[in-house]
């Protein structure tokens, strides 16, 4: 098997040198970056030694907990990512192919959230990788460069090749520690003899030089036995031919058949999951340590908050509250219009309907309404809980009635059918005004209690959990019900309900679920949106709240669950953030936006940016989907779709035959 | 009394007329035209039937109104004597009555596995609780229906099986059609309907085709109804042959006695054909009906 393996696998020592350069530089740049220029000393300062911490930084006891896992996870993730990585690396891609895309990638945005705020300076480095990933096709396309097809580094690993992997990843973890360690000693003994480190300081720092190597040697093993865990290994070598070896051989040729038969895109994403890899940036191990830090940074993000943005109303806590009601009625929607392919134009009233659920309990209205005496208002705060799901259950309520009399329906038909819903619901809420209290809207809506925590509007890390906690459960339900037969059964009745009422799905019920399930986390959404606002007016509900779901939607990828998450997160960011924000900007004097204004402003005289708002908004939608018609991250299904539409041609079948002739009649019909 | 599964189907059955499905009297107007007339057919257990007949004579339709896509203008269909009318095509599944179609409709962005798993849509029980929860009995049965879409896609040669995570569409004209009657097993029919399935399919791959038919009713104890129109395959596997012309069933038969049915001739060959040249034309290789 070993002739399987090309020399450059059985790397001699000089190649693990290079690989060890390669990755240690690619990481340890951004990494530095992030603690010297950045925030990173700053908090591990505040940890160690709170006196000496800056001015506007937390000093309670818990804040400093939460920063101390914060960072001791970051670090540690991103020595064992260096670890997996030297172990990982086939060796086949440059050096410097490799430092210009952790340049663009990961220090680019470093620098201009640094310098022009998180969620513009993102918008900055999309902007500035399209030109990149343009440019560089270009460069490629002009030197006939064709990236190495992923599949000669597939190579069979005997228990030597494993050492060596083994071996590489240890001396990564180490080496990238030690080297960390060493930085980071020399720059503090720079701010030692500048005196802007404090003498006390400097046992932590001896300690931490000596401590990182040795965290480095195992969280290095740790990286070897997760790449390792990712290799396509051969348990018996040449000389082993008992019948377990054939067994085993056998095996393998099939998976390398199996690899072979394949298309060459489907090869490389096979190959993306395996070790040694040519893009061990890409593969899913690595992945793996990138949502770890997502999910770190996610989960810690309410004390990072001022170490990035300061304090008060300098915070984005609150903006991200927010965003995150967007992510699960973009999830809630996916299940409609992703996955069981029913679109809906008005998914909004299933929010209105969640947030009036919690607008009329949680406040007097109802029981002004009913002519009883008013709840408590410390128990209704606890009853948030139990109408949370109330709230939910209503919702699917509606969204089976919904769904019942568009059965018949599809396509353009059932978009006017649930467009038509989403106008009525909230007319109804705004009619019914002896209930509702009609125009004016509920208002004192009780926020949430919970044992201990404050809930007022002035803090709004509550909220935040609350929200990521929800967002959690509907990311599980979402994939818990993709994977299922009923997953299964919604695909197949989105790609023929023909064929998947041929096969035993009954066609009446899993659409209901489907319209019932997406409703449901609208409600849920609804219910937290009431509680957070204090208040449900009918104003929050109109149709391009629907259209701003489904854009949500379509952009991140449609029945994509990652994508539709990202998607909702741009949409809101660019429609909320980035375009409501161009006019503070632009009265900032010192900001480039200021210039920008002043220059239109000599052309069309009394030019604000919020008269062009819209406009922007709709340019950078029809970009994206110029740029990505299958969502920004697009699910496998979806992107093959669109890879082969233009290879099938469409089929006719006895039931697509023209009206008129024998054999026309509505399609599978279900009562 | 209720339609046997598969592994169970080879204990004598005991339908009350003998027949496992019975078509009487089917009529199927569309507008003012008859598509289908009443047509009478039986069918027995383990039985192989073909039903063939020129374009447009109303094959697909026949099917189309017993798996319940279609509903009879008027007549019965009666699976072991149980009557199939106004039952939607999902209840017709589950009552034992599974399809392919004449154009592949596998969904197709879907893998190969995923099609056969939904084809074994009405025999997974879980519940929403049991799906969210992946309760234990749950994630057992999806590991046997894993196990079972595996076992049946390996009735026809490994390959499939080595192809199971890809999505259909890159799958060859011949694989993808096993894959339709793999999905259509899933359901555990006693009565399995396939149309036209050597359609567009090369010399070999018919052979082939015929082959795994007679096994699908010798190894899993099936009844099958097919449309065909390669006559030298419909004659080589039919026990009996039904034939339908402008809606109406012309004649019916041993395969010998409807190669030689003048009405046959004539709705294939036009009237001035003699019963002669149609033997030879019959006799003749992947001979296709006139279009």
């Amino acid at each position: 098997m070993s002739t399987l393996m090309t020399n450059r696998m059985l790397l001699p020592a000089r190649d693990t040198r290079a690989l060890l350069v390669k990755w240690i530089v690619a990481l340890l740049v951004p990494v530095a970056v992030f603690t010297f220029v950045w925030s990173g000393e700053e908090i591990v300062n505040a940890v160690i030694s709170p006196g000496t911490a800056g001015p506007n930084l937390p000093t309670d006891p818990v804040s400093l907990i939460q920063s101390a896992i914060f960072i001791a996870l970051f670090y540690l993730a991103v020595i064992v990512l260096a670890g997996y990585l030297v172990a990982a690396d086939s060796g086949r891609r440059g050096m410097l192919s490799l430092w210009l895309d952790v340049l663009i990638f990961a220090l680019l945005p470093l620098f201009l959230v640094m310098n022009i705020g998180l969620i513009i300076g993102l918008a900055a480095c999309v902007v500035i990788w399209a030109v990149y990933f343009f440019a560089r096709n270009f460069v490629r396309k002009a030197r006939h460069y064709t990236p190495p097809l992923a599949l000669p580094s597939l190579g069979l690993l005997d228990a030597e090749q494993r050492a060596i992997l083994m071996g590489r990843a240890i001396a990564g973890g180490f080496w990238f520690a030690t080297a960390f360690a060493i930085v980071w000693l020399i720059a503090d003994l720079v701010y030692f003899f500048t005196g802007s480190l404090p003498p006390q300081l400097l046992i932590w720092v001896v300690i931490r030089t000596l401590l990182l190597p040795v965290a480095g040697y195992f969280l290095g093993r740790l990286a070897g036995v997760l790449a390792l865990r990712r290799t396509l290994s051969a348990h018996a070598n040449g000389n082993g031919n008992g019948g377990d070896a054939t067994n085993e051989s056998t095996r393998r040729i099939s998976k390398r058949q199996q690899l072979q038969v394949l298309s060459a895109t489907r090869v490389r994403e096979e190959a993306k999951d395996l070790v040694p890899n040519d893009l061990p940036l890409r593969s899913s191990g690595a992945q793996r340590f990138y949502l770890i830090l997502l999910v770190a940074f996610v989960l810690f993000y309410p004390i990072l908050d001022p170490f990035l943005f300061g304090f008060g109303t300098d915070g984005r806590l609150a903006s991200f509250g927010d965003a995150g009601r967007y992510v699960i009625l973009a999830l809630g929607l996916n299940i409609v219009v992703g996955f069981a392919g029913l679109l809906d134009l008005g998914y909004v009233a299933f929010f209105a309907i969640g947030c009036y659920v919690w607008g009329m309990i949680g406040s007097t209205q109802l029981t002004n309404v009913l002519n009883v005496a008013p709840i408590d208002p410390h128990i209704l705060s606890w009853l948030f809980w139990p109408m949370l799901l109330g709230a939910a259950l209503v919702a699917a309520f509606f969204g089976v009635i919904l769904g019942a009399p568009t059965l018949r329906l599809r396509g353009d038909y059932l978009a006017i059918v649930t467009l038509g819903f989403g106008e009525i619901v909230p007319i109804v809420l705004l009619e019914l005004d002896k209930y509702t209290n009609g125009t004016n809207g509920i208002v004192g809506v009780q926020s949430p209690a919970f044992f201990g925590i404050d809930w007022s509007i002035i803090t709004p890390a509550p909220y935040y959990y609350l929200i990521l906690a929800l967002i959690a459960l509907s990311i599980f339900a979402n994939i818990r019900l993709r994977d299922s037969r009923l997953g299964r059964a919604w695909i197949a009745i989105r790609e023929d309900e023909i064929a998947a009422a041929s096969s035993g799905v009954n066609l009446v019920n899993t659409k209901l679920f489907a319209f019932g399930a997406g409703a449901f986390f609208s409600g849920v959404a609804g219910a937290y949106y009431a509680a957070k606002l204090g208040g449900a007016s009918p104003d929050n509900f109109s149709f391009n709240d629907s259209v701003i779901y489904l854009a949500m939607v379509v952009i991140g990828g449609i029945g994509s669950i990652p994508g539709v998450i990202v998607g909702a997160l741009v949409v809101y960011s660019i429609n909320e953030l980035i375009l409501a924000q161009l006019d503070t900007l632009a009265s900032d004097p010192t900001n480039f936006m200021f210039f920008v204004r002043s220059a239109i402003v000599h052309v069309i005289p009394g030019f604000t940016f919020g008269n062009i708002r819209n406009l922007l908004f709709g340019i950078v939608l029809v970009v994206i989907m110029i740029f990505r018609p299958e969502g920004l991250i697009p699910s496998a299904r979806r992107r093959r779709e669109l890879r082969a539409s233009t290879e099938e041609a469409p089929e006719m079948g006895s039931l697509d035959v023209m009206p008129g002739t024998p054999g026309f009649e509505t399609e599978v019909r279900v009562e | 009394m209720s339609v046997k599964p598969v592994e169970l189907a080879g204990e004598p059955a005991e339908p009350v007329s003998g027949a496992l499905l019975e078509l009487s009297g089917v009529t199927k107007y569309f507008g003012g035209l008859a598509a289908v007339q009443d047509v009478d057919l039986v069918i027995k257990p383990k039985e192989i039937v073909s039903v063939i007949g020129p374009n447009g004579a109303g094959k697909t339709t026949v099917f189309n109104l017993i798996t319940g896509i279609y509903r009879p203008t008027s007549g019965d269909v009666r699976l072991d004597g149980r009557s199939l009318l106004g039952l939607n095509p999902d209840q017709v599944v589950k009552r034992g009555i599974t399809r392919t179609f004449q154009n592949i409709r596998l969904f197709n962005n879907m893998t190969v596995m995923e099609n056969v798993l939904v084809g074994q849509h009405t025999q997974l029980k879980a519940n929403l609780f049991g799906l969210l929860f992946h309760t234990p009995a749950v994630v057992h049965e999806e590991a046997d229906a894993r196990q079972r879409a595996v076992e049946l896609l390996s009735f026809f040669g490994p390959e499939l099986v080595a192809r199971q995570e890809e999505y259909v569409v890159n799958l060859s004209y011949a694989e993808k059609r096993r894959v339709e009657i793999a999905r259509a097993l899933g359901a555990k029919p006693a009565l399995l309907l396939l149309d036209e399935p050597t359609a567009g399919m090369n010399e070999v791959e018919t052979l082939e085709a015929v082959k795994y038919v007679r096994r699908l009713r010798d190894e899993l104890n099936l009844t099958i109804l097919l449309i065909e129109h390669k006559l030298a395959v419909t004659m080589g596997i039919s026990d009996r042959i039904a034939v339908l012309d402008y809606g109406r069933k012309i004649a019916e038969g041993l395969p010998e006695e409807v190669r030689s049915n003048e009405k046959v001739i004539e709705a294939y060959l036009g009237k001035s054909a003699t019963a002669t040249a149609s033997q030879n034309e019959a006799s003749t290789s992947d001979q296709k009906a006139i279009e």
